[in-house]
């Protein structure tokens, strides 16, 4: 018989098992970007949190008699044209564009993950479909479709949610579908496949978690331009209600006092331009740890 | 390639279409009755009465569509709600005005963009790309309209070289604009190209560290040959479109600038309209953007077939 | 052999790339000479730094690897010390490279003339072309790359590399990617050059039967140094090294009469083949099955009228190059594409309908295993779950603690520690992902196994390995195995009978000795003709094969050898001048 014996199985070298947890740690940690981008909206958000604390000026009250005053100790950020503290109501207007991106957003890239996702895996009709409808939606310009919407339905922040969730979501399901089209001829995809294993089963087990991380940095993008959006429409008006703190609705009022008192348009945009930056920022670095590709999907 | 060509126009029409229809639904959906809602609360019955019928709102939907579409096919977009004047020619005259700003965006931005971009997709990890690269990404960062207060501050206000914002009115003519158009341009300019440079540079470098590009340096050839025969056609192909979405981003995205400049351009149209639910000319506008955004993508389309021959001589193997 | 003479010399060659703050060696302390007019081969697994080593010939390192020791000459000059316009005059003028893939390596947006004039020299572009013997060279030149078949792609690359008349040529893996008879054309091309124009050549490649075939010395590379360097017919006959010994014992032979065991230091035994009683009942068969692509309009068959039946314990090679539909047949077993016609039996039910309609006892008894290890696996998923997955999925294990013991179980009959349970596959080499590949497809106690090319990407001595497991486990488990492939030498020693498919046809089949002992088709002649033996000095099994064409008839398709061994009809093809 044979001589040469069936070898037995080499033994495993201890290996540490790394988490996702562990993985988005190391990306951090070896990613400078990353970490101050991700710091920076971190920053952000204990700002519009803690708000209140921070400052004892009240952001909404008129104060006639402190009109348009330059930075001062009481002041730092000077006031504007109705005698309100400038930083008061810059670190109160986080509030507003945070509450409402970080909403919308999560709706957007929910959605259109799903969507993305059914589109790869079920191809055929269901995909040619949905393709057409949403490149049609995108051929209509996000601002115009959403001061329709805002003029016919009010500025309430659910609507403005759901507005930007129907102009975003078409880009971030043609992305999570590229993704996802990436991986549905994988292997592993077939041999699912081959048990008859469900539709929803092979999205959830094989397909999401190979795509997570396109998803996030697609989330931390899309919260840019969200911001940037919701910004661009205080600004003409069409966002925020008047005495609510909102850097967008900021500039606007004191744009034309910008030559009297330059922090109150200045300060604001500091504000909005780091929280974008910092967005893009994490976006950029964790896409490039993840070898995900951002940059191919401007706008 | 005939047939290439013929299947994407194809394809263009039929999303124009689908546009269209996406258009019109929209804004039959909004709430409320239209004439009531333009004509104010306290309006008379009649006034009413006529501007329904004006409006033709007591016809089934897709009547009106048809009506839209067929009218929109000749030019003809329906009367101004509020002017009283033909839709068509209005939104024409604006549309020239935003056309000058736009044209003298896409010329500066798409040259300069690509430039900067294949410079720092080929200087890839060395200074010049981290000073491009920084400066697109505060580009992308930055809104419109913080991008254009902060020109007039430079440009107007502490350097009075370009006016702050127009005086003149949409019939203005193209010298009266001339000197208003940069400052607009420039800030569109801007938040543009940042997207552009992103592009060009990651295309350039994946197309540098591709195998054909290799051995197109171990061929001994000049580095000017390697970089303008072999890898700029296909570093071009994927920046293309984006290319293209940026230009039919500037349908919407003059909306802000212009109303920052107080150009008599589309975009304040656009804001003037939805304020006072002037809802023929949003449909015009709406539509005419549409119509850019999918002749940019088509022309994107057509740009590849040029740059890639797998997709020019297809079906001749 | 002394520098002075030699055109290539390396000397003592370290090179290393900065990964996290240090730097990792990739090749080490490495040193070679090349004589004009002669071939060095540099072998090794993957991983080896073979192809590192000949790309610095070129003076051209990888993104961030550099020379840490030593240097390269060529021609005299010390090419890491050349200033640049000397390098480039370096390059295509004295040494010029093939690559592996053509098909990446040409500009895709350029006509194949303008790529290959632009290297430079006074041989017009037809001649190049007609030198590499590709037909209607004039037609050619106004190509595009993508509108070339991968052997004529390789051939424009050759042709590129010697228009500018080097005196030393680097090849590396130059026919990995092409078909076996492909292959031989361009060997044979590369070879004919090389002696017509005196050039010195250093060829890179995994497969010793190519080396063999083509190189005056070997040098065998682990892990970036140097094991064994040898003129090529004493390594053949006589390796030092256990390492090139086992490497060599490793490779299958056309000869084998059985499944060839490797011990540590190199030793070979063939074992015999288990005999399949004539009792063992039939586990699964395909009669006159086609399966087709495309749409309506544009039909293409894939699979045109195949019958087989697979027995308990036994193997059944499909034998084939690319395009020959042995795939898709296997695809269409597993349920993953729909048959136009014909019908697919196992012997517990009925498999024409896809999987999903298939019932649950059905579709775990017939599994697949596939070519590349490096997808098989959920790169998000341990090792665990993927093989607790179908063992949940199907029933087999009751409970969670169940299917956790299964599963650690299955993964020790693959001849792996348990302890991998929590590995992520990354964390594994590609010889243990494909292990764990057939581990999941055990976990649904199948009863027919679907091998397609699993060893295709795996080197040699893995290869060596994995096809022992497959082996030991039919014999284990009785399971009846569709082994697929384009290797002839691979199948020789597993299967027990053999089925050569072209274009989705059938043309030979039979028990494996029959069939390899006396090849009745041509295309079976062919297939072994091309295919290369790691001995410099073996004789082909058989003689060149002969123009065919096919004979069959509907009502008349086989000539019958005897014992199950038939033959598709064919015909000698007259050519003009040729009787």
């Amino acid at each position: 018989m044979t001589t040469l014996e069936t070898p037995a199985p080499a033994p495993a070298a201890p290996l540490a098992k790394p988490s996702t947890a562990a993985r988005a740690w190391r990306t951090l940690r070896s990613s400078r970007a990353a970490t101050i981008g991700l710091a920076i909206v971190a920053v952000h958000v204990l700002i519009a949190l803690l708000a209140p604390v921070l400052t004892s000026y009240d952001p909404i009250a008129n104060n006639a008699d402190q009109a348009l005053l330059g930075p001062s100790w009481e002041h730092l950020a000077g006031t504007d044209q109705y005698g309100r503290d400038v930083l008061t109501r810059v670190l109160y207007g986080g509030r507003y564009a945070l509450g409402v991106s970080v909403t919308a957003t999560l709706l957007t890239v929910a959605l259109g993950t799903v969507a993305g996702c059914a589109a790869a895996l079920r191809g055929g009709w269901f995909d040619d479909v949905l393709g057409r409808v949403l490149d049609a939606v995108l051929s209509v310009p996000p601002v115009l479709v959403l001061l329709v919407v805002v003029t016919a339905l009010g500025t309430g922040p659910s609507v403005i949610v759901l507005a930007i969730a129907v102009v975003y979501v078409p880009q971030v399901v043609r992305v999570v579908r590229g993704a996802a089209l990436a991986i549905v001829p994988a292997d592993y995809v077939t041999a699912a496949r081959a048990r008859g294993e469900g539709t929803w089963a092979i999205l959830r087990r094989e397909v999401l978690p190979n795509i997570t991380d396109v998803v996030c940095v697609e989330f931390a993008m899309r919260a840019s331009w969200v911001v940037l959006l919701i910004s661009s429409l205080s600004f003409l008006g069409f966002g925020a209600d008047p005495p609510t703190p909102d850097w967008g609705l900021m500039v606007a009022e004191n744009r034309t006092a910008i030559t009297v008192v330059p922090m109150a348009s200045l300060a604001p945009i500091i504000a909005l331009a780091t929280l974008v930056i910092g967005l893009n920022l994490a976006a950029d670095a964790l896409s490039k740890a993840w070898g995900v590709d951002r940059v191919r999907e401007g706008r | 390639m005939l047939s290439f060509i013929a299947r994407r126009v194809l394809a263009a029409v039929g999303t124009l279409f689908l546009s269209s229809v996406l258009v019109f639904l929209a804004v039959q959906a909004l709430p409320g009755d239209v004439a009531t809602q333009v004509l104010g609360r306290d309006a008379t019955p009649d006034a009413v009465a006529a501007l329904r019928e004006q409006l033709k709102l007591d016809r089934p939907a897709w009547e009106r569509y048809v009506d839209w579409t067929a009218g929109a096919l000749h030019g003809d977009f329906g009367v101004s709600l509020v002017s009283g004047k033909a839709v068509g020619g209005e939104v024409g005259m604006y549309l020239g005005n935003s056309a000058l700003i736009a044209l003298i965006t896409v010329l500066f931005a798409v040259t300069g963009s690509l430039l900067l971009g294949i410079l720092a997709g080929l200087y890839r990890d060395r200074w010049p790309d981290h000073l491009i690269s920084t400066v697109s990404l505060v580009g992308m960062s930055v809104p419109e309209f913080v991008v254009a207060t902060v020109l007039v501050l430079c440009f107007s206000v502490a350097l009075p070289v370009f006016p702050a914002v127009v005086l003149y009115g949409p019939e203005a003519s193209v010298g009266q604009l001339l000197p208003a158009v940069w400052l607009p341009a420039l800030a569109l300019a801007i938040v543009m190209a940042a997207y552009i440079v992103r592009m060009a540079r990651t295309s350039v470098i994946d197309v540098m560290a591709s195998e054909y590009v290799t051995t197109a340096r171990l061929k001994g050839l000049s580095t000017w040959r390697v970089v303008t025969r072999h890898a700029l056609p296909g570093a071009l192909l994927p920046t293309l479109h984006v290319i293209a979405l940026n230009v039919a981003w500037l349908a919407g995205g003059v909306a802000v600038v212009e109303n920052v400049f107080n150009y008599p351009g589309i975009g304040k149209l656009m804001l003037s309209s939805v304020q006072n639910r002037d809802l023929p000319v949003i449909q015009a506008i709406a539509l005419i953007s549409a119509i850019v955004y999918v002749a940019c993508n088509l022309a994107a389309d057509l740009g590849a077939m040029a740059l890639n021959p797998r997709l020019r001589t297809r079906g001749r193997t | 052999m002394t520098a002075t003479t030699a055109i290539v010399s390396v000397d003592s060659l370290s090179v290393a790339y900065r990964s996290g703050g240090r730097d990792v060696s990739v090749v080490h302390e490495v040193s070679l000479d090349v004589r004009p007019g002669r071939t060095l081969a540099l072998v090794g697994e993957s991983g080896s730094g073979k192809s590192t080593v000949a790309a610095t010939l070129l003076g051209h390192l990888r993104h961030g690897s550099r020379v840490t020791a030593g240097t390269v000459r060529v021609d005299g000059a010390d090419v890491f010390a050349l200033p640049a316009r000397e390098l480039r005059r370096l390059r295509g003028g004295t040494v010029a490279m093939v690559g592996q893939n053509a098909g990446q390596a040409l500009t895709p947006s350029m006509r194949i003339g303008r790529q290959i004039a632009e290297v430079g020299g006074d041989i017009p572009v037809v001649d190049l072309l007609e030198q590499v013997r590709l037909p209607r060279p004039a037609e050619l030149a106004r190509r595009y790359p993508h509108e070339l078949s991968g052997g004529q792609q390789q051939r424009v690359a050759i042709a590129m590399a010697v228009a500018a008349r080097p005196k030393v040529l680097v090849l590396d893996e130059p026919t990995t990617g092409l078909d076996v008879v492909t292959q031989r054309g361009v060997l044979d091309l590369i070879g004919a050059l090389r002696d017509e124009l005196g050039l010195a050549a250093v060829l890179v490649s995994h497969d010793l039967g190519v080396v063999a075939h083509m190189a005056d010395e070997v040098t065998v590379l682990r892990s970036g140094r140097i094991v064994e360097a040898a003129p090529t017919g004493r390594l053949f006959a006589a390796p030092q090294d256990p390492y090139t010994r086992r490497l060599l014992a490793s490779v299958p032979r056309l000869d084998d009469a059985g499944l060839a065991l490797v011990g540590e230091a190199g030793e070979r035994e063939v074992r015999p083949r288990a005999v399949v009683s004539d009792a063992s009942p039939v586990a699964v068969s395909a009669r006159d099955l086609t399966v087709d692509y495309g749409s309506s309009r544009a039909v293409t068959r894939a699979v045109d009228g195949v019958s087989f039946e697979v027995r308990r314990g036994e193997v059944l090679a499909l034998v084939g190059e690319s395009g020959s539909g042995k795939s898709t047949l296997a695809w269409a077993l597993a349920g993953l594409r729909a048959p136009s016609g014909g019908a697919m039996t196992h012997e517990s039910g009925d498999l024409a309908g896809p999987a999903r309609k298939r019932p649950l006892s059905l579709r775990r008894r017939v599994q697949l295993v596939f070519q590349n290890a490096d997808t098989s696996l959920n790169p998000r998923r341990s090792v665990g779950d993927a093989v607790r997955r179908p063992l949940r999925f199907f029933g087999t294990a009751g409970s969670r603690a169940e299917a956790a013991a299964r599963a650690r179980q299955l993964i020790s009959d693959v001849r792996l520690d348990p302890a991998f349970v929590d590995r992520l596959p990354a964390q594994l080499s590609g010889g243990q992902r494909q292990r764990i590949g057939i581990a999941r497809a055990l976990a649904g106690e199948p009863d027919v196994l679907i091998a397609d090319e699993i060893t295709t990407a795996l080197d040699v001595s893995v290869q060596a390995d994995v096809l022992r497991l497959l082996d030991d486990l039919r014999r284990e488990r009785e399971l009846a195995c569709l082994f697929i492939s384009h290797d002839l030498a691979v199948v020789r020693g597993i299967a027990d009978r053999v089925v050569v498919l072209r274009n989705g046809v059938v043309v030979e089949e039979g028990p494996t000795d029959a069939v390899f002992a006396d090849p009745g088709h041509p295309y079976t002649r062919q297939l072994m003709v091309a295919a290369l033996e790691p001995d410099p000095d073996t004789r082909p099994l058989v003689a060149d094969a002969p123009e065919w064409t096919d004979a069959a008839e509907p009502d008349d398709v086989w000539t019958e050898l005897g014992d199950g061994h038939r033959v598709r009809r064919w015909s000698p093809l007259a050519r003009e001048g040729v009787a």
